[in-house]
């Protein structure tokens, strides 16, 4: 929960810009206002509460601003559109706040403006979740978005100001007015660091020693923030000369580039046609068998693979091709070989399950930790798939044995330990092995795949919401542009989807068939989001025709469960995916991506700079929680660090 | 009682309520937030339904004093991960049952968070009202009902502690009219102190899907 707060970024003294309602008799014309924000002054590192406000475009006689307005009760509730996200409004006078102006007795409340002329960029981070201000003389806002994107505020400003985006950094957004003003400024007049350099770059080095992967990132996304905001300037010496000798890993190229391009002109309108893609017949034994060399090494995975991806296994093989599948088995494997693997890996199982077997009642105690996962495993399995025979009735075995893996599997990584979720990804596959340990292995496979939906910060869920919005604006940009003015943009109504990759919306029967499609990893990167778009394209007149609101569509998407036709579903979304790689030359970066093209003009292409600065949150946060002495902290930080270790692996 | 199908949130012509109110249910897991509305809703004790992940929905319509009033219910998941999609479900809540298990003192002990929640994520207007669940397995007793009282005095904004067992249907109703009749009564309270332009209008015939999701406030 507390991941969700802004990152710290370092800069200048910030309180100058924030001024008191008072100062400015005014009233002001709000021309836009979007709820559910948390403003961060990026650069003090006090206390300060967090508390949740509105970003509002305003109108003043000397301009316009964007402004900051913490909620007070008075506000919530005099606002009856607060709901949606987005209102247009003349001017109105319930805003306006007598009261409530100035730090409140916690101290918390201000009101903070930003003015339109003294901007100089923006940056979109965290997958569209928090919106960076940098204003001329560096003074630097984080916006957190709570209920919806950065984007979607972003569309906003585009109404009234100018900006463009960077080359160097597709999330980076350059205000053009008065450019000028921005590149008479020297990299020192930012004075991005608060440290002296030098005394920087030694600190930088001591933690290197003890540190060295988060440094790393926390120093390059320091020197990344630098290049980025300092945009329009030519890159400089001091920046590239730090970046080159002490961040060697870092490509040469990061230092800015100069060219813009404008907002909208790589957006693209219209996909090709969506071919038929009919699905095919699932692999038989007569197929895989000749797959097989006669040590029993699968010759052409890929050729089996693809078989599987089109339609699927026979079901009387898949006890044998899941555990090829979720990498328990090596494909070019002998039989032999298998044998003796499943040998060791069941002397490992059980040696890993007699660790939390044997523990004592006082140790037991003396490990909460421990104690909450085992706590939850056995709420969860208890009314895990009870509707399914082979769970179903009171004392039925099958639950002890989904108990003992999911407890096995804790002290295999405890640092991810249980999550709520995780005993539905594991009851199809217990139920098709039968083997406690063959599942166990089997499940460790799959988790691996799906394990950055379980983590602490839940970076992993937002990442893939926030793609799948993006992927939406590309395949269908219509609905995408209905659901962010229904309140809906940050798709949050198809968590359920992603977080147990669809469990809770197909058959026992079918859910065997959509995982094996997507053990594949065929035909591209995050198919899985690709059959939600493809779910959503068929819902879309619904959703569009009847005029759904935020929790229509939620309601609507989660009364899908168990009606949604599985075979039409991977149709289209096979579909969607020849529409998206027909059109492949024009596909704009952040597609490429998500469905693991090359990346055409991207500087950055292996190290994505949302990450770094994820991580640099990432520790910040750890921190953070330290000092509220947060219980799980040591836990956390670990996590955190593995999030962003995947994540710097996805992105390649 | 309505007797109009409490599921069907897609509104018909027909379709017409007097009070709308979205009503969030919170608190740790396995507290039995899914079998309390289960049981509000249709009247049944499902055991073994799955866990919640991310929100479920129901509708129920109730008739306090002749009106029709619609109640919105949102049962979110009580894993602590998941909160940072959950918090966004309770904006716009006109009230929040936050549900502990009194089998189980650490879902006790988190009230205290789950408040600080409420308090952080929707307008200090909204009603809550705290729910000692499973309150049929007096064996197991772990939290006393003076407790959770002696608790609420250090929370103002809770209204009322009750303790329910969904499994034997114990208070559970009450629960829910209890707070419909009370948002109720300070909805129309307001109307009649507040000068005219506060007011917030709720025809009867406002249809749901032309107020996405409650969006009126009601003091
Ligand atoms: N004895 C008894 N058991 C109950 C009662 N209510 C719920 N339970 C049990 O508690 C378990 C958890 O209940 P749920 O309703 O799923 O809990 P929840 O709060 O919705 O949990 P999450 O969805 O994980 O947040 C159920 O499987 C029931 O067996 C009750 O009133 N009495
Ligand atoms: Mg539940």
């Amino acid at each position: 929960m507390r991941r969700n707060q802004p990152l710290f970024v370092q800069g200048a003294d910030l309180h100058k810009n924030t001024f008191r309602m008072s100062e400015v008799a005014e009233q002001g014309k709000d021309l836009c206002i979007h709820t559910g924000v948390v403003l961060r002054n990026a650069n003090t590192k006090e206390e300060e509460v967090q508390s949740l406000g509105t970003l509002n475009i305003v109108e003043y006689s000397f301009g316009k601003c964007i402004e900051w307005k913490p909620i007070e009760d008075s506000v919530v509730s005099e606002n009856p559109d607060q709901d949606s996200e987005w209102s247009l409004v003349d001017t109105h006078v319930r805003r306006a706040r007598t009261s409530s102006e100035g730090p409140d007795s916690l101290g918390r409340t201000r009101t903070v403006r930003i003015s339109f002329s003294d901007l100089n960029s923006l940056r979109i981070n965290h997958g569209g979740q928090q919106l960076i201000f940098m204003q001329k003389d560096g003074t630097t806002y984080v916006a957190f978005f709570q209920l919806s994107n950065a984007e979607s505020f972003l569309n906003s400003l585009k109404g009234f100001i100018n900006f463009v985006k960077s080359r160097t950094n597709r999330n980076t957004f350059i205000v053009v007015d008065e450019v000028q003003s921005v590149l008479s400024k020297s990299f020192a007049e930012l004075d991005i660091f608060q440290e002296n350099t030098s005394d920087y770059v030694w600190k930088f080095v001591r933690n290197l020693h003890n540190r060295p992967y988060e440094t790393t990132l926390e120093a390059f996304s320091k020197l990344a923030d630098i290049c980025l905001y300092k945009d329009p300037v030519k890159s400089s010496e001091e920046a590239s000369e730090f970046l080159t000798h002490d961040v060697p890993a870092l490509p040469a190229s990061v230092s800015s580039g100069d060219e813009y391009e404008v907002i909208g002109d790589h957006e693209f309108d219209v996909l090709p046609p969506r071919p038929h893609c009919p699905r095919g017949m699932p692999l038989s034994q007569e197929q895989w068998n000749k797959f097989k060399d006669s040590e029993g090494r699968i010759l052409n995975s890929q050729e089996v693979k693809d078989i599987i991806f089109h339609g699927g296994i026979t079901p009387s093989l898949r006890f044998e091709v899941w555990k090829f599948l979720l990498n328990y088995y090596p494909w070019n494997s002998t039989h032999i070989e298998r044998l003796e693997l499943k040998k060791r890996k069941t002397d490992e199982y059980f040696a890993m399950k007699l660790q939390w077997r044997s523990m004592t009642l006082v140790q037991e105690n003396n490990f909460s930790d421990y104690r909450d996962r085992k706590n939850l495993i056995e709420k969860d399995v208890n009314r895990t798939d009870r509707t399914h025979p082979y769970y179903s009735g009171d004392n039925n075995p099958h639950l002890a044995q989904l108990s003992d893996i999911l407890m096995t599997y804790v002290m295999y990584n405890f640092d991810l330990g249980y999550v709520q979720g995780m005993s539905d990804l594991l009851s199809p596959i217990l139920c098709l092995m039968e083997s406690e340990v063959d599942a166990f292995w089997c499940f460790v496979g799959f988790m691996e795949k799906v394990s950055p939906n379980f983590e602490v910060d839940q970076a992993g869920m937002k990442t893939q919401l926030c793609q799948l919005y993006t992927l939406l604006s590309t395949t269908d940009p219509q609905l995408a542009y209905y659901l962010n003015n229904h309140d809906s943009g940050n798709m949050f109504f198809c968590f359920r989807w992603l977080l147990v990759l669809f469990k809770r919306e197909f058959s026992a029967v079918d859910i065997m068939k959509l995982w094996e499609v997507l053990w594949t990893d065929l035909p591209c990167k995050n198919f899985h989001l690709l059959i939600c778009a493809a779910i959503l394209n068929t819902e879309r007149n619904v959703l569009m025709e009847n005029h759904y609101g935020l929790t229509e569509i939620l309601k609507h998407i989660n009364d899908l469960s168990n009606h949604i036709d599985l075979s039409s579903t991977l149709s289209k979304a096979e579909g969607i995916y020849c529409q998206l790689i027909s059109a492949e030359d024009q596909l704009p970066d952040n597609i490429r991506v998500i469905i693991g093209l090359e990346v055409q003009n991207n500087v950055l292409p292996v190290i994505d700079i949302e990450n770094d600065i994820e991580a640099s949150d990432h520790n910040a946060e750890a921190d953070e929680s330290d000092i509220n002495a947060e219980k799980n902290s040591s836990t956390e930080s670990i996590l955190g660090f593995d999030t962003v270790t995947f994540d710097v692996k996805r992105y390649k | 009682m309505s007797n109009r199908d409490p599921d069907n949130l897609i509104s018909t012509n027909d379709e017409t309520f007097d009070y709308l109110f979205k009503i969030v249910l919170i608190g740790d897991c396995g507290t039995g937030k899914t079998c309390v509305v289960q049981r509000f809703r249709s009247g049944t004790f499902i055991e073994r339904h799955g866990n919640t992940i991310g929100v479920d929905f129901s509708m129920k319509t109730v008739l306090i004093d002749d009106k029709k009033v619609k109640l919105q219910i949102w049962d979110t998941a009580g894993q602590e991960r998941f909160r940072t999609i959950t918090q966004s479900y309770y904006r716009s809540a006109n009230g929040v049952v936050v549900v502990y298990d009194i089998t189980k003192r650490s879902t006790f002990l988190s009230l205290q968070h789950w408040v600080e929640e409420v308090r952080r994520y929707t307008s200090s207007h909204v009603l809550l009202i705290l729910v000692g669940n499973k309150c049929d397995l007096e064996s197991l007793r772990e939290v006393e009902k003076g407790e959770a009282e002696a608790l609420c005095q250090y929370l103002p904004e809770v209204l009322q502690v009750v303790e329910t067992s969904a499994k034997e249907n114990t208070n559970i109703d009450s629960v829910f009219f209890y707070l419909a009749s009370e948002l109720k009564r300070r909805y129309e309270n307001r109307q009649i102190n507040a000068n005219g332009d506060e007011v917030v209008t709720l025809g009867a015939s406002r249809k749901l899907s032309s107020c996405s999701s409650c969006s009126y406030k009601i003091f």
